[in-house]
């Protein structure tokens, strides 16, 4: 039995437990959320314990961190690395999108060291066998995806991005509004080219329910792949991601009904005066499915800084209901994330979730920001150090000042100690 | 005679003719929003190698950085070389905020090497020079206070931060709320603590008009500051912040019918759901005057990252209508910052105000977005990288993040979605 219908069936999993516990809220919460599908708890039931993330309405908002090879950078070692340093920078789950070599080795090596949820992109590993062993992406053989669905289910993967929302009339959309930039998403091109070529309906969508199949066997929690989100600022809302919208609600819905538990990918490049409504609209349309962000992307001109524009645009979406948000790095756009790249992505991933978190007032998050105010007014630098979100910083700094700490300007007599009696604060 | 006091007069001066040129729009729009007090054009008539620099309703959101002496290590060759670090970074004015050191030599080096608007908050010399004469600066006098005023004018400061809201009706207010952070404004907390002993009225309040005439003399735009700006989130849109945003509003009116042009200064820390009303606030009880915020940090444990923060709060708030943003950086909260760091802040600061604009639907935002995109969908990676806020940054990045000459980028490797698709659906070719 699947953990939704373990929900379903009343039954209080330690999944459940374990997130309720890490959330401060009732169990009984936690099972309704699923049962209804607002929440999602990946776990594969091949993967030993580990710490569980809830992810959906009513929990602190939950970051997700991207490491993999790549066919320009194939070093396993390096993404072990990045993977510590995720967790370390206090990432919810992770996914491994290795398009280099050796992916079923990548994925093995990550889930032997991960202690988060985990996830892949399975489409990349189909697309790029194909392209070892027939030539080409657009040669992929339907089976073949099938069993790569199968292969990465059975290692043991929490959940899966899948672009079971992209079919034909998706595309002649897009073709007949034109945009930007079409498609951005690199599984979406794998299979719109595959579909294009072969004039063929995307088998993850047309067989979606060999797909439910595979992953209720394994309780795989289906993240549904957004193929045609925007990829510029004037793509945000046109014909053809709304089109794409309307096929991952309908699909949500069949996952739901199968016992599968599913979330919703989302954009993407979107202006902030689009963020309320594309939230909206996902929820409406999703069955209040989990909506799991990439970004979202405030602007399109800043390669090198793409964190912080995602963090504005995570911010933001969080506050409007948003459930979890993937990472940005400052690579983004450029190129491949350096081990300081995904510290830096994370730790802003996670502000942006907080920040949305206090937003919508979640209780947790007013306590740390209460205590770190009423650590900055007593003027003590362990309690800061402590309340940080990333302390590294503050420490370092406190080790630099040394003794050094006091004020310069006016020594006895000073004005502002003056005031500080006054209000009797030091 | 004032610009403000010109453009009621119905006269477009060549400052207003500039800043329309720049923004792309009619000088006349520019004349009126500086006779509505809704655009200020900071220009002092001692600021000789001065651009005009348009801030306000209707006008791409500028940001300005901070930079000043602070320290008995501090070096004015090193805050100069700040300053521009600050310029080439993009900034659109600066703010001189030095506290101790050769002050003087500081703002009239800072004047000489920017072209921007200077600002500048005297009280922090008044303070410094007070502890060096009486070794106590709650023995500062009211005339050194509007002597110190007079001398950063004279010598061609722009725009003057200035407490004059923070009277004791709103530190009585504070007391009685028991607010948590009463003292976040440096300037503002010497001024409260100098108040409480001498127990006497602001006198940048009580004679606000001296303020005025300094102002109008040299053509210097107010930048009236909030001393109880909330300093962590729990504060935010509290009893006294909203009063003195009420006397803000008051002296806004005087400014103006003395012919002076006024900005008024804001938060400071606030929960994501309070940065429109706030904006709202200003916007109502100041009469549309322009807002120049700080941050504002959505939230209060961010130290180290606390640039990013700001340029979310800063992304939302111009959005919700401020015209102005003042940079923060990475040591925030920390300490003092370092070239590389003012680097950082000024970008992020203009990362969020243009995100802002965007949001507000400005043409010019939009279109460049809309080239950057282009220039991805074919793969143009010289027009990318020009076209990125920070060319140096995005093409060091392009550099140390690739291996060898791939005409995508190591993230996709060989298989870059943008090739595949145009292959499918025969849209663009390219080769680079």
């Amino acid at each position: 039995m699947t953990q939704v219908l373990k929900a379903r069936a009343g039954i209080i999993t330690e999944e459940m437990e374990a997130v309720a516990t890490d959330e401060n809220l009732e169990a009984e919460f936690i099972r309704q959320g699923v049962a209804e599908g607002r929440i999602v708890i990946p776990r594969n039931k091949n993967r030993k314990e580990f710490k569980y993330c809830g992810i959906g309405a009513g929990l602190r908002i939950k970051v997700n961190a991207l490491i993999g090879t790549s066919s320009d950078r194939d070093d396993m070692e390096m993404e072990a690395r990045k993977l510590a340093i995720a967790e370390e920078a206090g990432c919810d789950s992770f996914m491994d999108l290795s398009t280099g070599k050796d992916i079923d080795g990548m994925r093995k090596q990550s889930l032997s060291l991960a202690h988060v949820a985990m996830g892949s992109t399975m489409i990349y590993q189909a697309g790029i066998e194909a392209i070892e062993k027939y030539g080409s992406v657009v040669s992929m053989r339907e089976e073949d995806i099938f069993e790569v669905i199968e292969r990465q289910a059975a290692d043991g993967l929490d959940f899966m991005a899948i672009h079971c929302a992209l079919n034909m009339d998706v595309i002649k959309r897009m073709q007949n509004t034109g945009r930007v930039t079409d498609v951005v998403s690199r599984g979406g091109a794998f299979l719109t080219g595959w579909m294009l070529h072969n004039q063929k309906e995307n088998p993850l969508y047309e067989k979606f329910d060999r797909v439910l199949e595979i992953l209720k066997a394994y309780d795989v929690t289906l993240s549904l792949g957004d193929a045609i989100r925007p990829g510029s600022i004037a793509d945000s809302l046109d014909g053809a991601q709304l089109q794409g919208m309307i096929i991952q609600g309908e699909l949500t819905r069949r996952a739901q009904e199968a016992g599968v538990q599913v979330m919703v990918e989302g954009p993407g490049h979107v202006p902030l005066n689009h963020v309320e409504a594309t939230m909206e609209v996902q929820k409406r349309l999703c069955n209040n499915a989990p909506y799991y962000i990439l970004g979202t992307l405030a602007t399109d001109v800043t390669p090198g800084y793409d964190h912080i524009s995602g963090a504005i645009g995570g911010a933001l979406i969080g506050a409007c209901g948003a459930d979890f948000l993937c990472y940005l790095t400052p690579a983004e756009h450029l190129g491949l994330p350096t081990e300081e790249d995904v510290r830096t992505g994370v730790i802003t991933t996670r502000m942006a979730a907080h920040i949305a978190d206090i937003a919508k007032g979640n209780q947790q998050a007013w306590a740390r920001d209460l205590e770190m105010a009423k650590a900055r007014v007593a003027l003590n630098l362990n309690r800061q150090i402590k309340a940080a979100l990333y302390p590294e910083q503050l420490k370092a700094a406190a080790a630099a000042a040394g003794d050094d700490r006091g004020c310069v300007v006016c020594g006895t007599g000073c004005a502002a100690q003056v005031a500080a009696e006054y209000f009797e604060i030091r | 005679m004032s610009l403000l006091t010109r453009a009621l007069e119905g006269t477009i001066t060549s400052e207003m003719e500039q800043v329309a040129a720049r923004e792309k729009v009619s000088p006349e729009f520019i004349r009126q929003g500086v006779a509505a007090g809704a655009i200020v054009i900071p220009g002092n008539i001692n600021h000789k190698n001065i651009m005009p620099v348009g801030i306000g309703k209707g006008l791409r959101t500028k940001v300005s950085a901070s930079i000043g002496l602070y320290g008995s290590e501090a070096s004015l060759a090193e805050e100069i070389s700040k300053v521009k670090t600050a310029l080439a970074a993009g900034t659109d004015a600066l703010m001189d905020l030095s506290v101790s050191g050769d002050i003087d030599a500081m703002r009239l080096e800072t004047l000489n090497s920017a072209s921007v608007p200077v600002g500048t908050l005297p009280v922090y010399q008044a303070i410094a020079e007070a502890g060096k004469k009486y070794g106590s600066t709650v023995k500062m006098t009211a005339e050194e206070m509007f002597e110190v005023i007079e001398r950063h004018a004279a010598d061609g400061v722009d725009f003057l931060a200035l407490h004059c809201a923070t009277t004791m009706d709103v530190v009585e207010r504070a007391k009685r709320e028991s607010r948590l952070d009463p003292l976040v404004s440096y300037g503002g907390a010497h001024l409260i603590g100098w108040m409480i002993a001498n127990e006497c009225e602001n006198p940048l309040y009580q004679q606000y008009d001296r303020v005025l005439a300094i102002a109008r003399k040299y053509n210097v735009t107010l930048s009236l500051a909030d001393g109880m700006r909330p300093g962590c989130l729990a504060d935010s849109l509290d009893g006294a912040q909203v009063q003195e945003l009420v006397i803000l509003g008051e002296l806004v009116r005087r400014a103006r019918a003395a012919g002076v042009q006024i900005m008024i200064k804001g938060p400071g820390h606030m929960p994501l759901e309070h940065v429109k009303a706030t904006v709202t606030l200003q916007k109502s009880l100041c009469q549309g005057a322009p807002y120049f915020v700080f941050g504002p940090l959505l939230t209060d444990i961010a130290a180290g990252y606390d640039h990013i923060n700001a340029a979310i709060g800063g992304a939302l708030s111009a959005w919700a209508g401020a015209e102005f943003l003042c940079y923060v950086t990475p040591a925030e909260h920390i300490g003092v910052p370092s070239a590389d760091q003012v680097r950082e802040g000024v970008i992020a600061a203009r990362i969020a105000a243009h995100v802002g604009d965007l949001a507000k639907g400005r043409k010019e935002a939009w279109q460049w977005d809309l080239e950057m995109s282009l220039a991805r969908k074919q793969l143009d990676w010289k027009r990318q990288l020009e076209l990125a806020i920070d060319p140096p940054r995005a093409a060091e990045i392009r550099k140390t993040r690739n291996n060898g000459e791939s005409t995508a980028c190591a993230m996709c490797g060989k298989y870059c979605a943008m090739e595949i698709v145009a292959k499918y659906l025969n849209t663009t070719k390219h080769s680079c």
